[in-house]
């Protein structure tokens, strides 16, 4: 599929001579996209810079008056959230190598498997991610008790270990399919063994692919609130979104506050899409993301 | 002679040098098919197991046959949480789908800032779900939020949102609406994969746009379509929970309480790692079958595709 040239050939839609009034009606819609799913999080901005204890305001406050940044500070006045937010980035660090490694491994595994059975762990790996969550936390809780993973790291970064999600796996093939055999084959006949073909010809041609399930399962962990919730129990240990949730426990009402510490949840994880995002984004994606 | 022997010991050799290649293969694969053993295989033989035991996670299981499915039937807060895990899926993926195609038809066209359009559009989508619901728990704050402030400003009624049996699921659902990232990239792929010859042909056959959306676009993404909704589907149980968990720990009136916040409940607040298991199973089997649904549909769709 010589998908580059068709893209190539297509890019102003507008050439295909539509009315002006059409073309600006949708180019019009197209901006209007930009505020709608802005809000929400203007919505957490704002209200994360209003004073506690203020009256309800009278229709939406856009803008608090005074802006009080202090609340910014109370999160770590109230609880550890220093410890937390170190705990977070311990494990997110940790889970994001892992498995850039162990995905990639698996991925350049199946590329060298037999073709049938490469076929089969593919469609293994598709009816796994039709599973849902839910159905696995109670009996992944037992074996990790037997496993003595509670209350220990080791239970949210079990899954890094085998490549966090089916889906980083399959990536990662599809990214190798791509790479020319004659490459493998030189240097298997150059004696290179297993991670001689992963470090020196697959990972160099899979830039895009480790960026975008770096940012994948940077997100994937850093958001996670439900491993946390399940499997620790000691305060020390916990990570931002647990904390998040105690500091709703504490005080339910204090809006300000509860939304100032959103927004230092959100903003590395938004941080992180934004400095990734042309990877998913643009029109030269991956093209394992469009192929499932 | 001599070359032909050459030959045979050069196949010979390419052969063992395969087979090594098959072992390289395998030990690269080890750790993910541990990790799908560990983490999927044996929670679903265990959970299976578990269905038919009385099991507290400290005393050894116990035997009970049925007892468990039965305890289950007996209790109506089961069909509760079904109807409303239905009932948001009923409610979400078909807009959530159509918010999907919306964003990638709107923003599949080059045109100035289009790049800054799309992240924008995706940009709810990785906010964390523990943030994401305090934002809206917020938002629909009858006294504080904005959202009744906007609608007191046009003049509408405000709802009491979250406390109102009749209205707080919609505020799930509503709530979901914002996150289609995945979805809207998967279409803006799929639209781009359609051959611009197509468009170009409609249009010398003189059809209109609508034409050419209900004749070429949309056909051409229905498979897409399908994929999606079974995504939306299957994480849709781990996204009700932790709103439900979250914003109403299922109030008002078991009004948001899902099936996977009574896995939940079951499990770690009570300790009935039996229960917990037969209602795991119901959630599997609930997803299961829609998702099958849908790829008998997406079956016949290629079939028709490859006519």
């Amino acid at each position: 599929m010589s998908g580059e040239s068709r893209r190539a050939g297509r890019p102003m839609g507008t050439t295909r001579r539509r009315p002006a009034l059409q073309d600006t009606l949708h180019r019009i819609s197209a901006w209007a996209v930009a505020p709608l799913f802005l809000l929400p999080l203007v919505w957490m901005l704002s209200a994360s810079l209003r004073q506690p204890g203020l009256p309800p305001p009278r229709g939406v406050e856009w803008i608090p008056n005074p802006i009080a940044w202090s609340n910014y500070a109370e999160p770590f006045r109230l609880l550890p959230f220093g410890t937390y937010a170190l705990n977070s980035l311990l494990v997110t660090a940790s889970a994001v190598a892992l498995t850039l490694a162990t995905a990639s491994w698996a991925g350049l595994g199946l590329l060298l498997v037999p073709p049938r059975c490469r076929s089969v762990l593919v469609a293994l790996s598709l009816v796994l991610l039709l599973i849902p969550p839910p159905a696995l936390w109670l009996t992944r809780f037992v074996l990790f008790r037997e496993l003595g993973l509670i209350n220990n790291w080791g239970a949210l970064l079990v899954p890094a270990l085998g490549g966090s999600s089916p889906l980083f796996v399959l990536l990662f093939l599809w990214t190798f399919l791509r790479i020319p055999a004659a490459l493998f084959e030189a240097a298997r006949l150059d004696g290179a063994g297993a991670l001689t073909l992963w470090s020196r010809i697959s990972l160099p041609s899979a830039r895009p692919t480790l960026t975008a399930v770096a940012v994948l399962s940077f997100l994937m962990y850093w958001s996670d609130f439900v491993s946390p919730l399940l499997y620790l129990k000691s305060q020390q240990l916990y990570t931002l979104p647990v904390g998040l949730h105690q500091l709703q426990q504490l005080d339910r009402t204090n809006w300000p506050i509860l939304l100032a510490a959103s927004v230092l949840l959100s903003a590395p994880a938004a941080l992180s899409f934004l400095w990734a995002q042309r990877h998913f984004l643009q029109d030269s994606r991956l093209g394992g993301t469009g192929e499932w | 002679m001599e070359d032909r022997l050459g030959a045979l010991g050069g196949q010979a050799l390419r052969r063992t040098r395969r087979a090594w290649g098959r072992a390289d293969g395998w030990l690269l694969l080890t750790p993910y098919l541990g990790g799908v053993v560990l983490l999927f295989l044996l929670p679903a033989v265990v959970s299976t197991a578990l269905i038919f035991a009385r099991y507290d996670a400290l005393a050894p299981p116990v035997w009970v046959g049925l007892e468990n499915v039965n305890a289950l039937r007996r209790e109506n807060l089961t069909g509760t949480a079904a109807g409303n895990s239905l009932y948001f899926l009923a409610l979400a993926v078909p807009f959530r789908l159509l918010g999907a195609l919306l964003l990638a038809l709107l923003l599949q066209r080059r045109q100035p800032g289009v790049g800054f359009l799309r992240a924008v559009a995706y940009l709810p989508t990785v906010i964390p779900e523990a943030a994401y619901a305090l934002i809206w728990l917020w938002a629909f704050n009858p006294l504080y939020g904005p959202v009744n402030a906007l609608l007191r400003g046009v003049g509408l009624p405000a709802p009491s949102w979250l406390a109102d049996p009749g209205t707080a699921k919609l505020v799930f659902v509503f709530m979901s609406l914002f996150q289609i990232g995945e979805g809207f990239v998967v279409l803006l792929a799929a639209l781009q994969e359609i051959p611009t010859e197509y468009y170009d042909t409609a249009e010398v056959l003189g059809a209109g746009g609508t034409q050419m959306l209900s004749r070429i676009t949309l056909p051409l993404v229905a498979p897409w379509f399908l994929l999606i909704a079974c995504r939306d589907i299957v994480l849709s149980f781990q996204y009700t929970f932790t709103t439900s968990y979250l914003m109403t720990g299922g109030d008002p009136y078991y009004a948001t309480v899902f099936l996977p916040l009574l896995v939940y409940e079951e499990a770690f607040d009570r300790f009935r790692f039996g229960t917990g298991s037969a209602l795991m199973a119901v959630v599997f089997v609930l997803s299961g079958t829609l998702v099958g649904i849908l790829c008998v549909i997406h079956r016949h769709l290629s079939a028709e595709h490859e006519r």
